[in-house]
């Protein structure tokens, strides 16, 4: 009942958000994806390489760099780091416990193609991007102007 | 080669758990270059090679919950299979290793690995040196070890490292630790170590802790002069470390208390001594770090365990600047000046290094 209500409480929030015309940055995983919510550390936990499992099934982070200002609110609003702060976080997590760091794809459509094939694979998108697509579930919104 | 052989059988083994899991695989070079130079050296020994080139490489594979992780250092001196381990991450704090690990009572060692560019200092600090380069404590175990890091109090992280393999031994040249590549029966030893660490969230390097080590020691091979009619060694250490890491300041310490019972053919000498370290690192513009460390000990001078080796620098000054002049590659420049059990020296260093993905 409680998840079916924040169900409703994000999907009237997205409708908001399309309607006004604002530009939202969201995560999205594969529609039949077991992940339901991620709170923001387990996000930021996700995207600089740790492991973060949902039903004993390892998250695979997808970095989508499609444009500047997607990576821009990448490292002010999902990892909260500088660039250079970033790239040593992942250095020192491979080093010292083999951490994978997230795949990174500059093209939209590869990171919806990432998303279609693996039911654990996380990405971030525009809203408007993915609003229409029944194939992605839209499970958090990481920034809004 | 067995040793290898079983731990990839294991991965293969292991792969029908993680089916539909997608392979990801990592790999990472960390190459170095650094000269040396000495002066008003009267110590015989200094464990320094003069030129060392160094590439060492990292490939972490993982398929669902399992991994295969291996370090491989290749210099113009070695070329050496550092780490090679089979991991179950067993949930999102706690992952299971076994294979060949770095112990995890060094807490340097676990920070930085054999990477040059991870470490501000060209060089490390002598109680966390490694074997092949006249380290005195055992570094590289060939077993099990336990890594998790759980919420506690408010916020607060509790990180843990348990483990326990096959020691090093004892030969003339300082310690020898297991060869995976090339596996001995002889005389095989067991150590134990562990590491518990208090950091204020889950993203910090700050944080202090504790750390215990249990390891036995077997001479092996003709010994040598220092060596002569001992038999084997119960090392135990209890230790005590912390680092504050903020955004242009970064200071980490480590004290070591260290209890040996050496076991000779006719008799048992109790030793003990203390080593500690102190290092300071400030960012300044233009992408250039200043760094200082202070090493010094208690009773090293005296301490039979320490004779066996020789070469221990027991007070040790270091200083030097850090320049990340392009992405991911650095300058090092490092003065030291070191006491060691037979004499002092000092030195100068200059490092290039860099980490590619």
């Amino acid at each position: 009942m409680r998840r079916a209500l924040l169900s409703l409480l994000l999907f009237c929030s997205l409708l908001g958000s399309l309607r006004a015309g604002q530009q939202t940055v969201v995560l999205v995983v594969r529609a039949d994806s077991s992940v339901t919510d991620l709170d923001s550390i387990a996000v930021r936990k996700l995207f600089l390489g740790l492991p973060v499992l949902i039903n004993g099934k390892p998250l695979h982070a997808v970095r989508n760099r499609a444009d500047p200002q997607l990576d821009e609110i990448f490292l002010q609003q999902i990892v909260a780091m500088s660039q250079s702060a970033y790239d040593r976080q992942v250095l020192i997590g491979l080093n010292r416990q083999g951490w994978i760091r997230p795949a990174e794809v500059t093209a939209q459509t590869r990171a919806l193609e990432i998303l279609y094939d693996d039911p654990n694979a996380v990405t971030f998108m525009w809203l408007r991007d993915v609003a229409h697509d029944p194939r992605v579930r839209v499970i958090r919104v990481l920034w809004s102007d | 080669m067995r040793v290898s052989r079983l731990l990839i059988g294991l991965l293969l083994l292991a792969a029908p758990l993680a089916r539909g899991d997608p392979l990801q695989t990592e790999f990472l070079l960390l190459p170095s270059a650094e000269a040396v130079g000495t002066f008003n050296r009267d110590a015989p020994v200094t464990q320094i090679e003069d030129e060392v080139l160094k590439a060492d490489m990292l490939l972490s594979l993982q398929k669902g919950k399992f991994k295969l992780f291996g370090e491989y250092l290749l210099s113009d001196h070695e070329g050496d299979l550092e780490r090679f381990q089979l991991g179950w991450q067993f949930s999102d704090d706690t992952v299971i290793w076994i294979g060949r690990y770095h112990q995890p009572s060094s807490v340097w060692n676990h920070d930085h690995h054999h990477g040059q560019y991870l470490q501000t200092s060209i060089s490390r600090p002598d109680i966390d040196e490694w074997e092949d380069l006249g380290g005195v404590l055992p570094q590289h175990f060939t077993g099990m070890l336990i890594e998790s890091s759980r919420a506690v109090l408010d916020g607060w992280r509790l990180r843990t490292a348990f483990a326990g393999g096959i020691a090093p031994h004892v030969t003339a040249e300082g310690l020898d630790p297991f060869d995976l590549v090339h596996p001995s029966s002889d005389r095989l030893t067991m150590g134990y170590q562990a590491r518990a660490s208090l950091h204020p969230n889950e993203f910090t390097e700050s944080g202090v802790g504790i750390l215990f080590a249990d390891d036995q020691l077997a001479q092996v091979g003709t010994p040598s002069p220092a060596q002569v009619g001992f038999n084997h060694a119960d090392l135990r250490l209890l230790g005590v470390f912390g680092t504050y890491a903020a955004d242009n300041w970064k200071v980490q310490g480590t004290l070591y208390h260290a209890d040996a019972r050496l076991y000779y053919a006719s008799s048992t000498v109790n030793d003990n001594f203390d080593v500690g370290y102190i290092q300071a690192e400030r960012r300044f513009p233009y992408d250039l770090t200043g760094f200082l460390r202070w090493e010094d000990s208690i009773g090293a001078s005296d301490s039979q365990y320490l004779k066996l080796f020789e070469e221990f620098a027991r007070i040790r000054y270091i200083g030097g600047v850090r320049w990340d002049f392009a992405k991911r590659q650095a300058l090092t420049l490092q003065l030291g000046s070191t006491h060691t059990l037979n004499g002092h020296f000092d030195d100068v260093r200059l490092q290039w290094s860099a980490a590619f993905f």
